[in-house]
C-alpha cells in the first residue's frame, strides 16, 4: 500500500471529506428508497406469493443490494486520501469495513435466496433465506452510523460544520471528538 | 493522492499545491449534482412505469404513482442536502438553479401522476 502522508492541508481535507459526504447522502437516499420498496415488495407478495425472481419489486431490491456495496466500495477507495479516516494498523476504517461486509453479505444472499425459492414460494420476513438479508443490513447500518459520525465529527473539528444547538446533541459531538462516543481502541 | 516528499518549491505546501490536491472544488459540483438528480428522477419514473405498464395486476397505477411521489421527495431532500453541503462556506450560490430544477421536477411529478398510466 502506498505510504499516506499523516497530515494534509486543512482545506484539502475539508474538500475530500465533503466529497465523501456527498456519496454518503447518495447511499442514504438509496437506502431510504428501498424502504419504499419494502411496501412495494410486500404488496406484490400479497397479490401473488411469488411469480418469478425478476419482478419490478425485486429489480429494485436486488439492484440496491448490488449498488450499495459498490457505492460504499467507492467510498473506501476515495477514503484512503483522508489520513484521519484510517482504521487500525493503517487498514480500512472499521465502520466502513462493517458497512461493506454487511452489504456484501446481502449481495451474495440474493443467490442463496433465489436457490431457496426454487423449492419454496413462502415470502414472510422470517424464512431462513431472508436471515442474511436482515442481519447484513443491520451490520451495514451500524457500521455506516459509526463512519458517518466519524466523518461529521471531523468536519466539526475542522470548523467546516457547526454542531447541533441542542445541548444533548452538542454533548454527543463533543464526546465523539474526544473519542469517547465509542471505544478508543477502534478508530 | 500520495505526495512526494517536500512538495512545494521550498518545502511546505503552496496554494498551487493545495489547489492541485483538491482537484475540482466541491462548490463546482452543482451542475453534476443537478444532472444526477434529474437522471435519478427520470429513472424513478421509468422504474415505476415498468411496474404499472407491465405488471398492472400487481402494481395498480395509483400505487406506482404513490411510490413515484415518495421517491421524488426522497431524491429532492438528497438533492438539497448535496447542493447545500457542496456550496456552504463558499461564495457560490445556486438557489435559482435549485428552484428552477425542483419546480420543474414538481410540475413533472404532478403531471405524470395525473395523466400517465391510466
Amino acid at each position: 500500500m502506498a505510504q499516506m502522508p499523516t497530515l494534509i492541508p486543512k482545506e484539502v481535507e475539508i474538500h475530500r471529506l465533503k466529497k465523501i459526504w456527498l456519496i454518503i447522502i447518495a447511499m442514504g437516499s438509496t437506502a431510504a428508497s428501498v424502504e419504499v420498496d419494502n411496501f412495494v415488495d410486500g404488496s406484490l407478495h400479497q397479490t401473488s406469493i411469488r411469480d418469478s425472481a425478476f419482478t419490478p419489486a425485486h429489480w429494485w431490491l436486488y439492484s440496491h443490494f448490488v449498488a450499495l456495496p459498490l457505492g460504499w466500495g467507492a467510498v473506501a477507495i476515495y477514503d484512503r486520501r483522508v489520513p484521519v479516516l484510517r482504521g487500525p494498523n493503517n487498514s480500512m476504517n472499521t465502520g466502513l469495513k462493517m458497512t461493506i461486509l454487511g452489504y456484501l453479505a446481502t449481495m451474495f444472499t440474493i443467490g442463496i435466496n433465489e436457490m431457496w425459492h426454487f423449492w419454496f414460494v413462502e415470502e414472510i420476513f422470517a424464512v431462513p433465506n431472508h436471515w442474511m438479508f436482515n442481519m447484513g443490513v443491520v451490520v451495514a447500518f451500524i457500521g455506516a452510523l459509526a463512519y458517518v459520525v466519524r466523518v461529521y465529527a471531523r468536519l466539526v473539528e475542522l470548523g467546516a460544520e457547526t454542531p447541533g444547538e441542542n445541548p444533548y446533541i452538542a454533548e454527543m459531538y463533543k464526546m465523539a471528538l474526544e473519542g469517547k462516543l465509542y471505544s478508543r481502541t477502534i478508530p | 493522492m500520495a505526495l512526494p516528499k517536500g512538495f512545494g518549491s521550498a518545502g511546505g505546501a503552496t496554494s498551487e499545491d493545495v489547489a492541485q490536491m483538491i482537484g475540482r472544488r466541491i462548490e463546482n459540483y452543482g451542475g453534476l449534482i443537478t444532472m444526477a438528480y434529474i437522471a435519478a428522477w427520470l429513472a424513478t419514473f421509468g422504474g415505476t412505469a415498468a411496474g404499472y405498464f407491465y405488471y398492472p395486476w400487481a402494481y395498480p397505477t395509483p400505487s406506482g404513482h404513490f411510490a413515484f411521489i415518495v421517491l421524488t421527495l426522497v431524491e429532492s431532500i438528497g438533492y438539497i442536502f448535496c447542493m447545500k453541503i457542496a456550496e456552504e462556506g463558499s461564495n457560490k450560490n445556486s438557489n435559482r438553479l435549485m428552484a428552477v430544477t425542483m419546480s420543474g421536477v414538481a410540475i413533472g411529478t404532478v403531471y405524470i401522476s395525473m395523466f400517465v398510466g391510466f
